[in-house]
């Protein structure tokens, strides 16, 4: 099973790459090893969006949303509840998955623009129900200081759970795409059409794919409970959901590994960028627009294009609608 | 306060009516959001920002005259006028480039025009609260079944009618409106008759977005105007022309009614969840029926 | 085994299939011919359940597929190319043969297994099969356009179907490419005992290659025959009526 990585051309450089993280605290200031576990968990939910968006081809505008419920579900049991701490932490993957499930099969019956605007106006009303619902969740503030086990609270502490967490979902995200799984996922992203016509049930393998990418929107949840100690309902916001899109689209879309890439820049951009002027938004605007208009297939897509142009004559003639 | 005894037939009345004049606001920003998603099939998340900057420019411009019943009239003109004009720059200097690419890159676009707009508005306005007095002659209200109702929203009552007849008119009677309409059916009919589609996309988009400043400046003496009113609003927008039919504009109508309506009662019966209850109509009624109470137009 | 009695199916006013009749026997090569817009494609998506008929039966076996979904009439044995290039762009010529292959083997669900080690052989014999093996890395986006064609048929191939239906399998092709498709097609009904059910406008295509033709003109069955009565009938038809 883990034959196929090994046999991949990046792995070397992917293995170093793990060694120089699982090193970094002890040369790095404290801020940065902040800063890269936040990297981490914004990568870990653009590439859990990116399963849908990149190689599924499903306009999964609200991803968001189970990020949120993640955190929540996590977030709430720690603090509200006695039970263990490991016990809340997987319950918000899977509360996550359950809501992908209930989400999903609503939007599912429906096509591209449809399915994503649908999963705006549900993935909102759970928004709403967190922002309002004081009692329970601390309205608009939030709940603050939700306490996690000693071994994970410090700033070193918890970069390493988020690494190696990040790390294991990573591969099997990786596991997942070489299966005949996403084979068949990428398949449906090209043409559903003919997909049907060759036995694949098409909205069947869809919901499952969501499920998947929302379990993992859930674990990203929970690794920013470990990283931020708080809750809040931004993280639910339909805002949150766009940028990371953008993030799938940045780094390339069509790419293993672009979401990774694109969250890197967009957390520190904002991080770097924020502390000189208030008008980010104005800035990750212009981004957009840049990117629209001369890398649409991302950094990583369009390098791999330009590099394999001479063998690789890809003549863009594929249909999205 | 009525005390807890019950609810009066005033109290129901009084908040019927403040949810149908919501839903006039709603009607005129999302028959906008659901033209442009009709002709050009594209969901404009900048929307919303331009209904905000609607409220913001009625603001400057009533200010401008004084803040009396001229600089309120003039601002009801020029702040559709001045949201106009902003679309119509973006549309043809970026926006335009874009028709031939894929469709998702359209929605991007809009969805960074939503981000560079809304902090241009901080920056030219600033993030105060602003107000705005309705002209004098809409001041005050009358009284319905026993208890106030404001005069401006019986002026909301007015203008909303006349909007949606005047949409009416415009689609079916004139000529570029019949264009647009067949284009929201099939475009490349519409290409293939000789006409430019390029300048339909681009009239229809700055039609949308002309009805979304109009919104703005209409709902601007009824609440604060502040930065953060677009995200609330295209939210909303894009719940009702999902639960009204896309592009549907006598969908736009009845899904802003009920969602104005549920919303005013939200308040009257669960203060803290009024915000559910729009909501909640809109899942009831895309559990009943996923692509919307009316005909989609695609 | 393809038994197909009155079919209609109606987009609003335009009738596109109105009085369909169709009997495809095992191991025949059978062909449907008639101008554009003689509603060709639309009967073929109704067999595979692209479109759901407004009335009629289409049997299979004697059971009515009618308003099943692509996805299981297709498990039923049924296979089909499209008349427009209908491939997967972003995948190797390989992985577009290999996703029906996995789909007929119901390995498509199977997560945390390499796709790459999977019906790797089958994949490669229908490639080598129709000729595309030595382009099996290639980006199938960027084949010619015959060579797409070709593809759509093998991928149909992955679903070992008892009935393979092509839509216009030479359209866009040159005189040279449709003698060797033709030909392509011949072969595979001989070796694997297919049945082939396929549509032309190109007459004189047909007359060479199948067993039986069936005529349509404006949605409606003319005529369905051996190729020679087929002729015959036609030309009575222009002499009478004039060359249409």
């Amino acid at each position: 099973m883990f034959g196929e990585l090994i046999r991949q051309k990046s792995f070397g450089v992917s293995v170093a790459i793990f060694i120089m993280l699982l090193l970094a605290p002890s040369f790095l200031p404290r801020f940065y090893i902040y800063l890269m576990a936040v990297i981490f968990v914004t990568a870990l939910l653009a590439m859990s969006l990116n399963l849908c968006v990149g190689h599924g081809m499903l306009f999964q505008f609200h991803h968001g949303v189970f990020y949120g419920v993640g955190a929540y579900t996590a977030g709430l049991l720690l603090v509200k509840t006695s039970l263990p701490w490991w016990i809340a932490l997987i319950a918000g993957p899977l509360a996550a998955a359950f809501a992908g499930l209930l989400i999903g099969m609503f939007c599912i019956r429906l096509n591209r623009l449809y399915f994503g605007m649908l999963q705006i106006s549900l993935g909102s009303l759970i928004w709403a129900i967190a922002f309002r619902w004081y009692d329970l969740t601390g309205g608009d503030d939030g709940i603050h200081g939700i306490p996690v086990p000693d071994f994970i609270a410090s700033t070193t502490g918890s970069y390493f759970f988020v690494l190696i967490v990040t790390v294991i979902c990573l591969l099997l995200m990786f596991l997942i795409l070489k299966s005949p799984f996403g084979s068949t996922l990428q398949a449906i992203r090209d043409n559903p059409e003919r997909c049907a016509a060759v036995g694949i049930n098409v909205r069947h393998h869809q919901l499952i794919t969501i499920v998947i990418a929302t379990f993992f929107g859930g674990v990203a949840g929970i690794l920013f409970v470990v990283v931020e100690g708080s809750i809040f309902p931004d993280l639910l916001f339909w805002t949150l959901s766009l940028e990371i899109f953008i993030m799938c689209l940045l780094g390339g879309w069509f790419t293993f590994a672009g979401p990774i890439l694109g969250a890197a820049i967009i957390v520190s951009l904002r991080t770097f960028v924020g502390t000189y002027t208030e008008y980010w938004t104005l800035i990750l605007g212009v981004i957009l627009i840049l990117l629209i208009f001369f890398l649409p297939e991302g950094i990583m897509g369009t390098n791999y294009r330009q590099l394999f142009r001479s063998r690789v004559k890809y003549n863009g003639e594929y249909q999205t609608e | 306060m009525e005390g807890g005894a019950g609810i009066t037939l005033a109290a129901l009345s009084s908040t019927f009516l403040v949810g149908l004049s919501r839903a006039m606001i709603l009607f005129i920003v999302t028959s906008g959001l659901s033209f442009v998603l009709g002709v050009l099939r594209v969901p404009n998340v900048a929307h919303g920002s331009l209904y905000m900057i609607g409220a913001f420019a009625a603001y400057s411009i009533s200010t401008l005259f004084g803040g009396g019943s001229l600089g309120f009239w003039l601002a009801l003109i020029f702040a559709p006028l001045v949201v106009a004009l902003i679309s119509l720059i973006a549309e043809r200097t970026l926006f335009c480039h874009l028709y031939q690419r894929e469709h998702l890159m359209l929605l991007l676009f809009t969805f960074a025009l939503m981000l560079i707009l809304g902090d241009l508005t901080k920056i030219v306005w600033g993030a105060d609260y602003r107000s705005i007095m309705p002209p004098p002659v809409l001041q005050g209200s009358v009284s319905v079944f026993g208890s106030p109702f404001p005069k401006y929203n019986l002026f909301l009552l007015i203008i909303g009618p006349l909007v949606a007849v005047g949409l009416w008119l415009f689609s079916t009677k004139t000529k570029i409106g019949k264009i647009a309409r067949a284009a929201a059916v099939d475009m490349e009919m519409v290409g293939a008759i000789g006409i430019n589609v390029s300048w339909v996309f681009a009239f229809a988009f700055v039609l949308g977005c002309l009805l979304a400043g109009l919104g703005g400046a209409l709902v601007s003496p009824t609440i604060s105007v502040t930065i953060g009113m677009d995200h609330n609003i295209i939210i909303e927008a894009f719940l009702i022309v999902t639960i009204g039919g896309l592009g549907n504009m006598w969908g736009a109508l009845i899904g802003s009614l009920i969602f104005g309506i549920t919303q005013s009662f939200g308040v009257l019966l669960w203060p803290q969840f009024a915000i559910i209850f729009p909501y909640l109509a809109v899942v009831i009624i895309l559990t009943l029926k996923p692509t919307g109470m009316l005909k989609a137009v695609w | 085994m393809l038994r197909i009695k009155n079919l209609h199916k109606a987009f609003d006013d335009f009738k596109a299939v109105d009085g369909a009749h169709l009997s495809v026997d095992k191991g025949q090569l059978v062909a449907v011919i008639g101008p554009n817009g003689a509603g060709k494609t639309t009967l073929f998506n109704l067999i595979c359940g692209q479109l759901q008929p407004d009335k009629g039966q289409i049997l299979l076996a004697d059971e009515d597929i009618g308003k099943l979904p692509p996805h299981v009439i297709c498990r039923k044995g049924i296979a089909r190319s499209f008349q427009i290039a209908n491939i997967f762009p972003r995948l190797s010529v390989f992985r577009n043969v290999q996703v029906s292959v996995l789909s007929q083997q119901k390995l498509s669900n199977k997560l945390f297994h390499p796709a790459a080690q999977l019906a790797v052989d089958e994949t490669n014999h229908i490639l080598d099969s129709v000729g595309l093996l030595d382009k099996k890395r290639d980006l199938a986006g960027s084949l010619s356009h015959g060579d797409k064609r070709i593809l759509e048929i093998a991928i149909a191939m992955g679903n070992e179907p008892e009935l393979l239906i092509l839509d216009e399998p030479t359209a866009g092709m040159s005189p040279e490419e449709t003698t060797t498709t033709m030909a392509l097609i011949q072969r595979l009904a001989a070796d694997q005992g297919l049945t082939i059910l396929f549509c032309e406008h190109d007459m004189e295509v047909v007359f060479g290659v199948a067993q039986s033709i069936m005529v349509m003109q404006q949605g409606k069955t003319i005529v369905q025959d051996d190729p020679l009565t087929v002729r015959q009938n036609i030309e009575v038809q222009q002499a009478y009526l004039g060359d249409e």
